[in-house]
């Protein structure tokens, strides 16, 4: 029988592919939300991650990137 | 003007980071279009947007042709593009600290030491006012002439001039001679031959301009420049008390702070040194302004000059020695620029070769007859440590030896307390700064202003490279993403350590490197240096491309064998340098840097780097706006994407855009077509390359540290105190430390001082 569930899909590059399974590895075994890694570009994970992953990429990209005080 | 004052006027630009604001683009008029293109680069995302409103300044009905907007808050716009420019600039430079300075339009801004220098090179407070509300599009802002008042009422109202040995107190205004007077240490170091009852004892002179002034429609400028004949009074004081007398006027005291001059004309008490410019030694316009504010009224002003690397600082500084002619103690940073200052001196002056002397670790030449230049390093005069014996006695002389000019080169890299000791130690009448990086905000660049006297020149570098001076550099960041597994290492928290080899390893931005080497090599016939802080890389990537390399343990006998061989055989168009080429090794051939690691955020390092291709190539019409060849020199700056080297390249880049440079990004390289040509195309290639990263030792991935220059030994504890430099560097807490050439491992060993007692006989 075909089993269903909702998810989220995640197109990206791959660095921050790399930088969600990351994410995913640092997670205690019961809180990992990567459901399936389709390729190096895409995967599928729980519905309810999504802004979490945001809001830690930009706070990733934020300490990459150089803001001339003013 | 009444019905359009109101909505025409506005700031022509805002900060780069902050986003133009709605008012501002509703304000918009017709002829200020040009503003638009500066805030293209805005950042939506800031939140932080200081709106100012500049409605209420009041536009001159002429104002099309007036150059400069001036706001408030001490801010100034200028337009390049206005025909008045170039007088505009040169008024600007002397009164106001540059902030930006892109192709069109110029930021500056007046603080009090700005006005301080403006003060110090002739200029007064109504000249200021006047020639600024001048070329100001709107009326000066009462903001700004309180300000200026404030700044410079007491600022280069007192001069301290060496006469003939004797010292004194100079002023053209009796009032304030007589409120230094009042003072118990000024009133008790005063010589009085007869008695020193008020105005009437004071000595009255004529100084006599020495400049010519041009007349054009801005008279005011040149004017101010130059300075009339006018009265001057003055009281001498015991040359004893000199230090105390400059301490009491000080601001935190009498807020009196005298400008130092040294009439070196009528000084007969030190020797004169017979050297002269030679014929061909023709000094360029800029040059011949940064001396014309040193010399302005016939005596050699105290101050620092700024210009870029490669636009002949040394012309500068050999010029200003051979009008002064006494004798002259010239400081530099390493033995390397030792040597090359010595070289310049002979090429540009007519000085003869026994009246030069190197005093180095390595070379300790005596200096013979009356007068003489000697040029030493920094780190030779202010070392606390034992000295050898043949140095203690060179040290005892230059101590006693009255200087007529003190030459520091690079003053940025030095910290206060060496500076100070050195000053100390050495005693001149006058004291020439040369430097390509001041980087401005920092608060330490007061320290300068106060040890070695205000800005006299800064050169506009756009200015340069349009005039064919300096090379014209095409500047690139070329973003290399990082591959897949490279970066899945690279966010592991265990390889915390290795974050920097490994973004430096990555296999994409070796391909771009080499894919660069190769274009350049074969398409263009460059010459190409490769910066890589980390050895590792270094390493690793010369030996893998097979091109020579240089760092730190690389003997004298091979660097000078392999640069050597890059100069001049067509075979060898790659060097790959640690840093110990950003400074001292001079490579005039080069016209191409790809910088693949760099010391995190330094902005001096990558200024430094950039000077390196700085220097002129080719016929000089070529060079020119609309020539041959637009850019004959590239700079290359290879960034792995969404890493930490993203930050540090940004923050890196300041200076240069403050500069007028821009960095154009490039993100297709090598193209993909190259594939299977270059290096790593295979993910088994990456694989193994990742191994070795990975298996490297923590020692090895390591920054490379090197021996110092001292006198015969490492100097090491002094050199770690690095905060200070970066402090004078800018680099913001970032620590970029300047290296020799590890020269002085060997000479440590057998340096007779660190023997033990027993057998210091036994080898002496």
């Amino acid at each position: 029988m075909v089993n269903a569930i909702k998810g989220l899909f995640i197109s990206c590059d791959i660095p921050m592919a790399q930088f969600i399974v990351n994410m995913n590895a640092s997670m205690p075994a019961s809180e990992k939300f990567i459901v399936h890694i389709l390729d190096p570009t895409h995967m599928f994970i729980q519905p309810n991650m999504g802004d979490y992953i945001k809001s830690k990429m930009a706070e990733f990209r934020d300490q990459n990137s150089y803001e001339k005080p003013t | 003007m009444a019905g359009g004052d109101g909505d025409r006027a506005r700031a022509p630009k805002r900060y780069k980071s902050s986003a133009p604001s709605k008012a501002a683009l509703v304000d918009e008029t017709a002829e200020m279009n040009y503003a638009d293109d500066f805030d293209d680069d805005a950042r939506d995302g800031d939140n932080e947007v200081k709106k100012r409103d500049f409605t209420k300044l009041e536009l001159k009905p002429d104002h099309v042709n007036r150059p400069l907007w001036a706001c408030a808050d001490g801010r100034i716009f200028l337009e390049t593009f206005s025909p008045l420019y170039k007088q505009a600039y040169d008024f600007l430079i002397a009164i106001a600290e540059p902030v930006c300075r892109p192709e069109s339009m110029h930021e500056y801004n007046l603080t009090p030491h700005s006005l301080y220098a403006a003060v110090s090179v002739g200029l007064e407070t109504t000249t200021i006012i006047s020639v600024l509300s001048k070329l100001s599009k709107t009326k000066l802002p009462h903001e700004i002439i309180d300000f200026i008042h404030g700044s410079t009422a007491n600022y280069g109202k007192v001069k301290l001039v060496l006469k003939k040995n004797q010292y004194f107190v100079e002023s053209p205004f009796p009032e304030v001679l007589k409120t230094l007077l009042n003072d118990d240490v000024i009133s008790k170091a005063r010589k009085a031959p007869e008695d020193c009852l008020g105005a009437s004892s004071f000595a009255v002179s004529k100084t006599a301009g020495e400049i010519a002034s041009g007349h054009d429609l801005l008279d005011g400028i040149e004017l101010a420049a130059a300075t009339e004949d006018k009265e001057t009074h003055s009281f001498e004081i015991d040359s004893n008390q000199v230090e105390n007398v400059k301490q009491r006027c000080l601001p935190n005291a009498l807020n009196f702070p005298m400008l130092e001059e040294y009439d070196f004309r009528n000084d007969t008490v030190n020797p004169d040194l017979d050297m002269e410019l030679k014929p061909q030694a023709r000094p360029r316009p800029y040059q011949e302004k940064s001396l014309s504010k040193m010399f302005g009224n016939g005596r050699a002003r105290s101050g620092i000059i700024v210009l870029p690397c490669g636009a002949g600082k040394s012309l500068v500084g050999v010029s200003a020695a051979c009008r002064i002619k006494k004798s002259c103690l010239c400081l530099a940073t390493n033995a390397v620029s030792v040597d090359q200052w010595a070289f310049q001196f002979k090429l540009w002056s007519t000085i003869r070769d026994e009246h030069i002397s190197r005093f180095t670790s390595d070379n300790k030449e005596k200096f013979r007859g009356m007068a003489g230049v000697v040029v030493t390093t920094y780190n030779m005069v202010a070392f606390g440590g034992k000295r050898s014996e043949d140095s203690e006695k060179i040290i005892e002389e230059i101590r006693n030896r009255e200087w007529g000019l003190l030459l520091m080169d690079e003053v940025h890299v030095v910290p206060a307390h060496m500076f100070r000791k050195v000053i100390s130690i050495t005693k001149s009448h006058c004291k020439l700064g040369l430097t390509a990086t001041l980087v401005r905000e920092d608060e330490r660049i007061t320290d300068l202003n106060f040890l070695i006297g205000p800005k006299l020149y800064e050169a506009n570098w756009l200015d340069l490279v349009k005039g064919g001076f300096i090379a014209n550099v095409q500047c690139a960041e070329v973003w290399c993403p990082m591959t897949k597994e490279f970066f899945a290492e690279y966010l592991k928290k265990e390889n915390s350590k290795k974050k920097q080899v490994l973004y430096v390893m990555n296999p994409n931005k070796f391909r771009a490197c080499e894919f660069l080497i190769r274009f350049h090599e074969q398409q263009r016939g460059d010459k190409i240096i490769v910066f890589a802080d980390n050895l590792f890389a270094l390493t690793a990537y010369a030996m893998k491309l097979r091109k020579p390399m240089i760092y730190g343990a690389t003997s004298h006998a091979e660097r000078t064998r392999i640069l050597y061989q890059f100069k001049n055989s067509p075979e060898v168009n790659t060097v790959f340098l640690s840093k110990v080429g950003d400074n001292s090794i001079d490579i005039p051939e080069a016209n191409v840097i790809i910088q693949i690691s760099s010391h995190a955020g330094s902005r001096r390092q990558e200024a430094q780097r950039l000077g390196r291709i700085l220097r002129a190539k080719g016929k000089h019409q070529d060079r020119m706006a609309g020539g041959k060849e637009e850019y004959n020199a590239f700079f290359y700056s290879l960034v792995s994407t969404d890493t930490q080297e993203m930050y540090y390249s940004t923050k890196r880049q300041q200076f240069l855009i403050d500069q007028g440079y821009s960095f154009k990004v490039i993100t297709s390289l090598p193209p993909p077509e190259e594939g299977p040509n270059l290096s790593f195309h295979t993910l088994d290639e990456q694989l193994d390359l990742l191994g070795k990263v990975l298996s490297a030792g923590d020692d090895m991935i390591g920054v490379e540290h090197l021996e110092e220059d001292s006198d015969g030994k490492a100097l090491l504890k002094a050199r770690r105190s690095a905060g200070l430099m970066s402090a004078f560097s800018g680099a913001g807490g970032m620590v970029y430390m300047e290296y020799n050439t590890g020269k002085g491992k060997g000479a440590k060993k057998k340096d007779p001082a660190k023997r033990h007692t027993l057998f210091k006989k036994r080898y002496t």
